[in-house]
């Protein structure tokens, strides 16, 4: 329903610069993440799209209306914090019904719309309830709910699950995303999961210490990350720091073709990794091997003893201190101020067979 | 490992025992002692047996009830004039961070260091006859005011300036008690300053105003400096009244019987005082 357009945003508390010059465009029915590590300014950009933090700079304006100098009540936006932010002193009916109530509604539409949005949220018949006695999934949907209610264009989460178990999370977060999209709302989620942000989002933007890193699709951000931090936020990488020369990079006794001179950063996802006969410069002792049943890690050492991790298929089997041949399928190099290359081996030679247990 | 709980559980109560005991001999020796013995001398005289003739005095002597009254509204209104100016501060330092926040916090609490024998006089100074005010507004011309100086103005001004430190203290600790989060969310979704107010602060921040309010009734009704030197001669409240008739008048069983009656209206106050704690305990605000 409404589209939100952040032109040079920044924002400095005191000497801090928790934002630096943000421009982006989020769209009509989309649901955008903010990832990134604590303290990057993810909550800071949310509170400004929310109106609760004036931006230092730059103009926030959302289908086209400039809503910079408005305050939280006057935009179309609702907020779902992290926690405590639930009245405890009202039940989860007067909750819900606050923002109706301000609105002066009538008082039957008003127990119709709370009713149809705890149905939405499935709280159906909780309406009575004080907060203290819902768990804290629940509590976070009656949060939601009381956002939903008013009907807003644009929802913001920041971290809203952020305290509840791993699966509670997983369930509500793809709950957050059907609701989501059968309402056609345009979200933003702030979250430091990546794979909470992987899950649901339509794109990611990737935040660090107030600069975004890159925008964009799930899987384009894994696939091709930008920059060596993207690289190394999203998903689980090996970040190798190595020496570009002669067509040639060498980072911890690994040697991989690259163009280009000096140091760089050397990107191997595990799963790009296979294993083969010991070769000069393409060998790692094992340290360990972890069973995940649907795929096994191995954790190595390099000849310098740098960690690096393999995934592999599940029926692979090592042992502890043997020595393997490593192949690796594709990496990326960072240099500084370059745009990263990505390369690819077209000589995968497979090992797999005599390796089957 | 049952034995092994055991013990602990026990030593665990004996060392909260020990916690308590300290101030309740104290409270026992220094307060109850003191008011049965008193409310026993007021009741029972040895050799001519019970009388309630000082009771029966103070509620039919005019001046009695009227000092009593006195002693009670002027405590109403300083208790609620208290917690209305320390509110607003206290709201304030909640959700105002910064320099002037610090500023404002330290002008608040400055009056808790200045003994009341000082403020009486500064009071005296300021708003008494011919005091700054009277002089300025000679200085333009103007009509002099009446000056709250030994009026019952008088020392509800100075009690409230006196005791706004410790109210403010107490609205603050109960304001943190009241998230961030959960007032922007009311913000979020219309709500303007004065319903943030009343229905989402206030409701949260119910029991410490008790506390705040029966704190302030304890102290102020027995108030003595403040109310003695700023005060009006007749009425006067229960502390000036007591001192006079125990050592002007010379009357201790008359004094102990209004030291007695003023206990008892503090004592209902502490019961409040308690339940509202208690409750707070009970559930997060
Ligand atoms: N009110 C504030 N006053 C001063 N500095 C602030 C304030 N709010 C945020 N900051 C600073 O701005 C930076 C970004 O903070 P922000 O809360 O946006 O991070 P975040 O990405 O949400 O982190 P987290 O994952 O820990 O919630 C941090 O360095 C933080 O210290
Ligand atoms: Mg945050």
């Amino acid at each position: 329903m409404a589209q939100v357009r952040l032109s040079g945003i920044a924002k400095t508390f005191g000497k801090v610069t928790a934002l630096d010059a943000m421009d982006l465009v989020i769209d009509d029915g989309e649901l955008v993440c903010l990832l990134g590590p604590s303290g990057s300014g993810k909550s800071t950009l949310l509170r400004i799209i929310g109106g609760f933090e004036m931006p230092s700079e730059g103009t926030i304006a959302i289908d086209g209306v400039d809503v910079t100098d408005l305050p939280p009540e006057q935009r179309p936006t609702a907020m779902v914090f992290q926690s405590h932010a639930l009245w405890s002193h009202m039940t989860v009916f007067g909750n819900v019904a606050f923002g109706l109530k301000l609105r002066h509604l009538p008082k039957a539409e008003i127990r119709d719309r709370v009713e149809r949005v705890l149905d939405l949220v499935g709280l159906s018949g909780y309406g009575a309830r004080l907060p203290s006695q819902l768990s804290g999934g629940q509590q976070q949907r009656v949060a939601l709910a009381r956002s939903l209610v008013i009907e807003p264009k644009i929802l913001l989460l920041d971290e809203p699950f952020a305290s509840l178990d791993q699966h509670l999370r997983e369930r509500l977060r793809d709950e957050v995303r059907d609701i989501q999209q059968r309402l056609g709302i345009t979200a933003v989620f702030v979250t430091h999961g990546q794979d909470e942000a992987l899950a649901i989002s339509d794109r990611i933007v990737v935040l660090a210490d107030g600069r975004m890193q890159q925008v964009g699709r799930p899987g384009e951000i894994y696939a091709e990350p930008k920059t060596a931090f993207v690289a190394g936020f999203i998903g689980a990488m090996n970040m190798l720091d190595g020496t570009l020369a002669d067509g040639e990079i060498l980072a911890s006794g690994l040697r991989l073709p690259a163009e280009g001179s000096g140091l760089a950063r050397l990107a191997i996802r595990p799963e790009d990794i296979s294993l083969t006969e010991p070769e000069e410069g393409r060998t790692m002792t094992v340290r360990r091997m972890i069973d995940f049943g649907a795929h096994v890690v191995i954790d190595g050492k390099l000849a310098d003893g740098t960690h690096l991790r393999i995934q592999t298929d599940k029926a692979i089997r090592v042992s502890q201190g043997e020595q393997i041949g490593i192949c690796v399928e594709s990496w990326t190099v960072f240099t500084d101020g370059d745009e990263p290359r990505r390369y690819r081996s077209d000589t995968v030679r497979s090992f797999r067979g005599a390796r089957y247990a | 490992m049952v034995t092994v709980s055991h013990p602990r559980a026990e030593g665990g109560r004996l060392s909260g025992l020990l916690l308590v005991a300290l101030p309740v001999v104290l409270l026992i020796w220094l307060v109850l002692w003191p008011v049965l013995q008193a409310f026993v001398g007021t009741l029972y005289f040895p050799g001519k047996g019970f009388s309630a003739a000082s009771y029966v005095y103070f509620f039919s002597d005019a001046y009695s009830l009227r000092n009593l009254w006195l002693t009670l509204w002027v405590t109403a209104l300083t208790s609620a004039l208290r917690v209305a100016f320390a509110m607003p501060i206290a709201i304030y330092l909640r959700f105002r961070k910064g320099s002037i926040a610090a500023f404002v916090q330290s002008l608040a609490l400055f009056p808790m260091f200045v003994p009341s024998v000082l403020v009486a006089y500064a009071f005296i100074r300021v708003l008494g006859p011919n005091g700054i005010i009277d002089t300025l507004l000679v200085a333009v011309h103007l009509p002099k005011l009446p000056s709250p100086y030994l009026a019952p103005a008088g020392p509800i001004i100075g009690l409230v300036w006196e005791g706004l430190p410790l109210t403010l203290l107490l609205l603050l600790s109960g304001l943190g008690r009241v998230s961030t989060a959960s007032v922007e969310a009311a913000r979020d979704l219309g709500a303007k300053g004065w319903t943030i107010f009343t229905r989402i602060i206030l409701p949260r921040i119910q029991s410490s105003i008790i506390v705040a309010l029966a704190f302030n009734v304890l102290g102020l009704f027995s108030a003595f400096t403040l109310p003695y030197l700023l005060g009006p001669a007749s009425p006067e409240m229960m502390g000036p009244y007591m001192q006079r008739t125990f050592s002007d008048n010379a009357d201790p069983l008359n004094a102990t019987t209004q030291a007695v009656i003023t206990f008892a209206f503090c004592a209902a106050f502490g019961v409040i005082y308690v339940r509202a704690i208690a409750k707070g305990r009970k559930g997060p605000a």
